[in-house]
């Protein structure tokens, strides 16, 4: 039938067979697409912890920007506190409050 | 600071004393191992991080309308974690990419424009703190585009195929992956609301003292 078919298009049928069969190598190729999760109750041991490294570093990131951040907002809150305390405390010598 | 702060925030350090226990027990993925549970921080700090910029816009365009300075100061504190987490998102998403992809990073829609969503609010921060007077609304004027972009940057991976994951991820999740996701991401909107209020703090505390600087002058 794949001979008849290339014959008809003008086609070499050894190359028809060829091109369908790399097709299909690739296919066979080319892993399948993730949309979803799914889990495994065991792994091999060389494959247990692939990517440690970069786990650690992504949550040693997390950590340290929150933890940073947290500092930054309490020092400025510590710091305009101070600022208006000193304020209110001036105002209030002068007289003016 | 509001009587809910405190009960909330000893909530909030319970939460994450407990997380690394859950994301701990959660299996392995069978095509990622173990460096699939950088999902349980990417996934939630990048919600946080687009719910960031839409509080920055929706304020921004109160602030624009209305012209209230609670508005302004709302923008300006969602804006600052906007970059916090977008940071931590644009960190955390290559360093699994890494191991899953074999790249640290892909041009593909999502990420950048997720970078050009990151971007947009350092420029607002700048303009703020560099700006001079006006620059409150030429700022709200950009954080509009910050906002924009963000059903952009969700949707963006149903509709151009790349190989980060769709959107379709998350409600097939099994409960053994989604019940430390979902924790993490309560989490995450906790940390998320009491750093914004503590910000919004910050800047009704320096509105204060401008006033109090004024009255000293006058």
């Amino acid at each position: 039938m794949m001979s008849i078919l290339g014959v008809m298009v003008g086609y070499n049928p050894g190359d028809l067979a060829t091109d369908w069969a790399s097709t299909v190598v690739l296919h066979a190729q080319q892993p399948e697409a993730v949309d979803e999760f799914v889990p495994i109750d065991e792994l091999p041991p060389q494959d247990q912890l692939p990517a440690a490294p970069l786990l650690v570093v992504a949550y040693a990131f997390v950590v340290l920007a929150l933890f940073a951040y947290l500092v930054s907002v309490a020092r400025r809150l510590g710091a305009v506190q101070r600022d208006l305390e000193r304020l209110q405390a001036e105002l209030k010598r002068s007289g003016r409050t | 600071m509001p009587a809910w702060f405190t009960p909330a925030t000893a909530l909030c350090g319970l939460m994450f004393a407990i997380s690394p226990f859950l994301i701990a027990n959660a299996p392995y993925e069978s095509t990622m191992g173990l460096v699939q549970k950088i999902f349980y921080v990417h996934l939630p700090s990048a919600w946080m991080f687009l719910i960031a910029a839409i509080v920055c816009g929706v304020a921004s365009i109160r602030f624009l309308f209305r012209g209230d300075a609670r508005h302004d100061r709302l923008a300006w504190a969602a804006a600052e974690l906007v970059v916090l987490f977008g940071i931590v998102t644009l960190v955390t998403g290559p360093l699994w990419a890494r191991k899953a992809w074999g790249v640290w990073w892909q041009w593909d829609v999502r990420l950048t424009a997720s970078l050009i969503g990151w971007m947009v609010s350092v420029a607002y921060l700048l303009l703020r703190k560099y700006g001079g007077p006006g620059s409150d609304k030429l700022a709200a004027g950009l954080a509009l585009f910050g906002m924009a972009n963000v059903p952009f940057i969700y949707i963006s991976v149903n509709y151009w195929r790349t190989i980060h994951p769709t959107t379709s991820v998350v409600p097939t999740l099994p409960t053994s992956f989604g019940l430390p996701l979902w924790f993490s991401t309560v989490m995450f909107l906790l940390l998320f609301v009491l750093l914004l209020r503590a910000r919004v703090r910050l800047e009704e505390q320096r509105a204060e003292l401008d006033e109090l600087y004024l009255s000293v002058d006058g």
